[in-house]
């Protein structure tokens, strides 16, 4: 299955929270691999932990691969090559985790051309012959490589593929989510252009909160009631924007609650992270183990 | 002589093994003309072959520029419609002429490539063997290219009963002491099976490099890389005959059925996993891998040798019967406790 991560506006988490999805499903037994599209940054190699394509790869990597100068882009087992120490042990039953990241100076796309698309096609239908879950991580906003990921994926029926949209829970991200998805030159507008049925896209779609500050957290323990009592209120005028906007609870597939580990170093949140050193928290694991299981599970994808 | 090529394998991408009639289909999407076909032992279908006309630097250890004109040839066969392989291969020789001729010179030479100056064949075939540079030919990517055709056949319902890597064997023929090429320090010129592993990539555990010098002067050498590559390196007296190219095919056949296989029992967590779950991640191997084992079935008697000495060493057969068993145990295992849990045993 492919899946597709974006967002409309940068800093909402779609990377590091993508990435921490393709490990836990690794960690579940499933075979996945993340593909990093956003051309004009491709920082996941700094995520996994693997400081030699930090800033993306000199020996050919997405970007040189869809412009046609090499047949294979380079492919790197987590497992293996990872920094960090709890990393390089794959526990027993852990599916494969490969990370094929971009090229370093890469920048976006200002064109997609049919050779290019080809390319792209071919690429999804190989990975999809090998891996369970193939995470495409594209830029934040409207892209080429957004455009060419719908027009692969209309060509290629067979596959099945979901998109998760990622906003943060401010009225901003609400309503550019939304945007995103429905607007001009939204997803499903760019979808219809390439042959895909908007209904059926559309059901392909699902929004991921990230950075969510839950009014009944215990980090707001030490906070006056005056504070609470407007915390409440804002968050009770979000969920009705979010409804308003069809960016609300039953188009959600998950929402990641907001953990310093990744507001200040970008990083996959191990067991270790939470039980041992405990800096991360526990909430925050349990939701992307939540999103691992929703991604492919069916029941969570039923037409809206 | 020098002829090398490379051939990849994957599973096809379909819910179920295909019938003959469908590889009819399958195949010759690449071309008007016929698919072959032969039933016995094992369905196996062939497309007609393929050209691709290259002009483009070849590989070589010492990083000199050589560069080659001429056409690969390849093609695609679907084997008991279940696996799926690509295959390519060139004959490299010297040119007569010190320019570019016209193409209907290199067409009129089917899988021929021609290079200008002297031809130094163990510096080109360590080149080609060693690993595949962005800028010189890239056979396993032409391979994969009419791999790619076939699995984008409309019909192929895309469901594959489990995930596979594709492999990809990448091997190198070249004349003994007593052919015409003269190839003085071949690849076993030392008995060098013992050497073990060459190249970029060291051997997988379980399974290393193998291989020996056979009775008529003969060699063969298998070596396990990373990231599902496997070089051949063959000595053979004579010039090319067609049979090689067969049986690299046949061994990248076998290659890529134990290699799924290792891949399908390491994931089932034989001992640590619950029986029943053990059994359903077995399952596929036993409806779709396990009778594929063949050997050597449709290969020219000249080559049983060669099966022979890999077959002494890794092992291919040895291995995958042992894995068989297990597999089988497994499951007859998981028969008796549903057994007895339903009170029939």
């Amino acid at each position: 299955m492919l899946v597709f991560a974006i967002s409309d506006k940068g800093g909402t988490g779609r990377s590091v929270t993508s990435s921490n999805i393709v490990y836990r499903r690794a960690l579940q037994g499933s075979d996945v691999c993340y593909l990093d599209f956003d051309f004009g940054s491709p920082t996941a190699g700094a995520i996994f932990s693997v400081s030699s394509v930090a800033r993306g790869t000199t020996q050919g990597g997405m970007h040189g691969y869809l412009e046609g100068r090499l047949a294979d882009p380079h492919r790197i087992d987590i497992w293996a090559e990872s920094d960090r120490e709890g990393l390089r042990a794959k526990p027993p039953g852990a599916g494969q985790m490969v990370l094929f990241p971009g090229d370093e100076g890469g920048g976006e796309f200002s064109t997609v051309s049919e050779e290019m698309l080809q390319r792209c096609v071919r690429l999804f239908a190989r990975l999809e012959e090998e891996f369970d879950l193939c995470l495409v991580d594209l830029s934040a906003g409207r892209s080429f490589a957004a455009q060419m990921a719908l027009a692969a994926t209309a060509r290629l029926p067979g596959v099945p593929f979901r998109w998760l949209v990622f906003h943060r829970w401010t009225r901003q991200h609400i309503i550019a989510a939304d945007g995103l998805v429905r607007g001009r030159q939204g997803l499903l507008a760019v979808g219809v252009e390439h042959g895909h049925d908007k209904e059926t896209l559309g059901d392909r779609i699902r929004f991921v909160r990230t950075a969510v500050l839950e009014p009944d957290a215990a980090e707001l323990e030490g906070l006056r009631e005056t504070q609470k009592a407007w915390l409440n209120e804002c968050d009770r005028e979000l969920r009705e924007l979010a409804g308003r906007h069809r960016v609300g609870r039953t188009s959600m597939l998950g929402k990641i609650p907001l953990d310093p580990v990744l507001q200040w170093r970008e990083q996959l949140i191990s067991d270790e992270d939470v039980l041992s050193s405990q800096i991360a928290n526990a909430e925050t694991v349990a939701a992307f183990d939540d999103l691992a299981k929703k991604i492919v599970d069916d029941s969570a994808w039923e037409a809206l | 002589m020098l002829v090398m090529g490379e051939v990849r394998t994957g599973l096809l991408q379909n819910s179920g093994e295909i019938p003959e009639s469908l590889c009819q289909s399958v195949l010759g999407l690449l071309s008007g003309e016929r698919v072959r076909v032969s039933r016995r032992p094992i369905v196996y279908a062939v497309s007609p072959d393929q050209l691709t006309g290259v002009d483009c630097r070849l590989a070589s250890a010492s990083q000199a520029r050589v560069r080659g004109v001429g056409t690969v040839l390849s093609r695609a066969s679907v084997t008991g419609g279940r696996v799926l392989q690509g295959s390519s291969h060139i004959q490299v020789v010297r040119s007569e002429s010190d320019h570019r001729l016209s193409w209907s010179h290199y067409l009129a030479r089917p899988g021929v490539v021609e290079v200008f100056g002297k031809i130094r064949v163990p510096d080109l075939s360590e080149g080609f063997a060693e690993s595949a540079r962005n800028d010189c030919l890239d056979l396993g990517s032409v391979s994969e290219r009419f791999m790619d055709a076939v699995q984008a056949s409309p019909f192929l319902d895309r469901k594959a009963p489990f995930r596979s890597a594709r492999t990809r064997l990448r091997w190198v023929a070249e004349s003994g002491p007593t052919g015409s090429g003269g190839a003085e320090s071949g690849p076993t010129g030392s008995g060098g099976a013992e050497s073990g592993p060459t190249g970029s990539g060291g051997a997988e555990s379980g399974r290393a490099g193998g291989g020996a010098r056979t009775p008529e002067g003969t060699g063969i050498r298998f070596t396990l890389g990373r990231d599902q590559v496997r070089t051949l390196r063959l000595v053979l007296p004579g010039g090319f005959s067609p049979g090689i190219v067969d049986f690299c095919e046949d061994l990248a056949l076998h290659d890529w059925l134990l290699t799924t296989l290792l891949v399908i029992v390491e994931k089932a967590r034989v001992g640590t996993a619950s029986r029943a779950e053990v059994t359903a991640k077995l399952a596929p191997a036993v409806d779709h891998l396990l009778h594929l084992w063949m050997p050597a079935a449709r290969l020219d008697d000249a080559f049983a040798p060669f099966w022979e000495t890999l077959e002494r060493r890794p092992g291919f057969s040895r291995q995958w019967h042992s894995l068989v068993e297990r597999v089988r145990d497994q499951v007859a295992i998981n028969t008796l406790a549903l057994l007895r849990e339903t009170g029939g045993w």
